[in-house]
């Protein structure tokens, strides 16, 4: 919910945001109506990607720029397929 | 402990005599779900020690947190009619982006929380848990030159051990720092913000977030990735 009082501060100043965050909460953030939200099929605590895994995590911020920067339209959000590894595996 | 119940039993992991910040959701899972995903993962872990293959008791967790924190047609307080949205003047290889997060980092040695609440353990918070909820919103600035070990956590609402072992997993300081040496992102800002998400939502709404947002614009941010936790 913070992040999502944050992001629609930020996009009612003109700055575009995207959100970066685990599916897990995905319902308490969409009826905030954020413009922009990538949900990650992650455990709480670890929305970006498993520690160390960088190219997971390096992944996951590439969908979000993608997102940023081709979005449209408000609550424009995807579920991301890939599910929670550990690093290496 | 004797003459537990099972209830008393899967309440006292949020916030009581057995914290478990990974497994709190179990409370509001409910007995039932609660009795069936023990019982579920007793069996799974029955098969990990032939297989070694993990996925399953990931996607278990997974799944149990979902059910439990985005429940069909739940009412949650904070719902908007209106959307606002901001588009890019420019492509974002010639922007500044900036990396905000609820994940409570901080530069170890500063002032990370409002006063009243700074000087609590990882644990202690965890104890006096309804005092985050009424705290104002404090954002500690995070220079995304700084290494991992100037950095700590200190956020009761979420289990930060993976935070601890590596950032990136919730405030992606180093993949951000590559993507702008990669030329993904024109410049990444040079600091990155972090609060503790455990605060007072409406002073958020009310005061701070549109404080924030007039902060990094005046810093030059003309994008912004956010990661809640």
């Amino acid at each position: 919910m913070s992040v999502g009082h944050v992001s629609r501060a930020f996009e009612s100043t003109g700055i575009p945001t995207v959100i970066v965050m685990s599916n897990v909460f995905r319902g308490r953030v969409t009826v905030m109506k954020p413009a922009r939200t990538v949900f990650t099929q992650h455990i709480m605590g670890r929305p970006v990607g498993a520690p160390w895994d960088a190219e997971r995590q390096t992944h996951v911020l590439r969908e979000a720029l993608k997102m940023l920067e081709q979005a449209t339209e408000p609550q424009t959000s995807i579920v991301l397929p890939e599910r929670y590894r550990v690093a290496g595996r | 402990m004797p003459g537990e119940s099972f209830s008393e039993y899967i309440n006292s992991l949020s916030y009581g005599s057995r914290t478990d910040l990974l497994f709190k959701w179990l409370k509001n899972a409910g007995e039932e779900s609660a009795e069936q995903f023990i019982q579920e993962l007793l069996a799974e872990l029955g098969e990990v020690v032939d297989t070694g293959d993990l996925s399953t008791l990931f996607n278990m967790i997974y799944e149990g947190q979902l059910a439990a924190y985005s429940p069909p047609g739940e009412e949650t307080r904070w719902q908007y009619d209106d959307a606002p949205f901001a588009k890019l003047s420019k492509p974002l290889s010639e922007m500044r982006v900036g990396l905000l997060t609820s994940s409570g980092h901080h530069v170890l040695g500063e002032p990370h929380a409002p006063p009243e609440l700074n000087d609590y353990t990882q644990e202690e918070a965890t104890e006096h848990i309804g005092e985050y909820g009424r705290a104002k919103p404090f954002l500690s600035a995070v220079p995304t030159d700084a290494p991992q070990e100037k950095l700590g956590v200190h956020q009761p609402g979420y289990d930060i051990r993976a935070a601890l072992k590596d950032r990136n997993t919730v405030m992606p300081i180093d993949r951000m720092n590559e993507l702008e040496t990669e030329g993904v992102i024109g410049e990444f800002a040079q600091t990155a913000y972090s609060f503790i998400g455990l605060t007072s939502q409406i002073r958020l709404t009310k005061e701070d977030a549109p404080a924030w947002a007039e902060r990094v614009r005046d810093e030059g941010w003309e994008a912004a990735v956010l990661v809640p936790v």
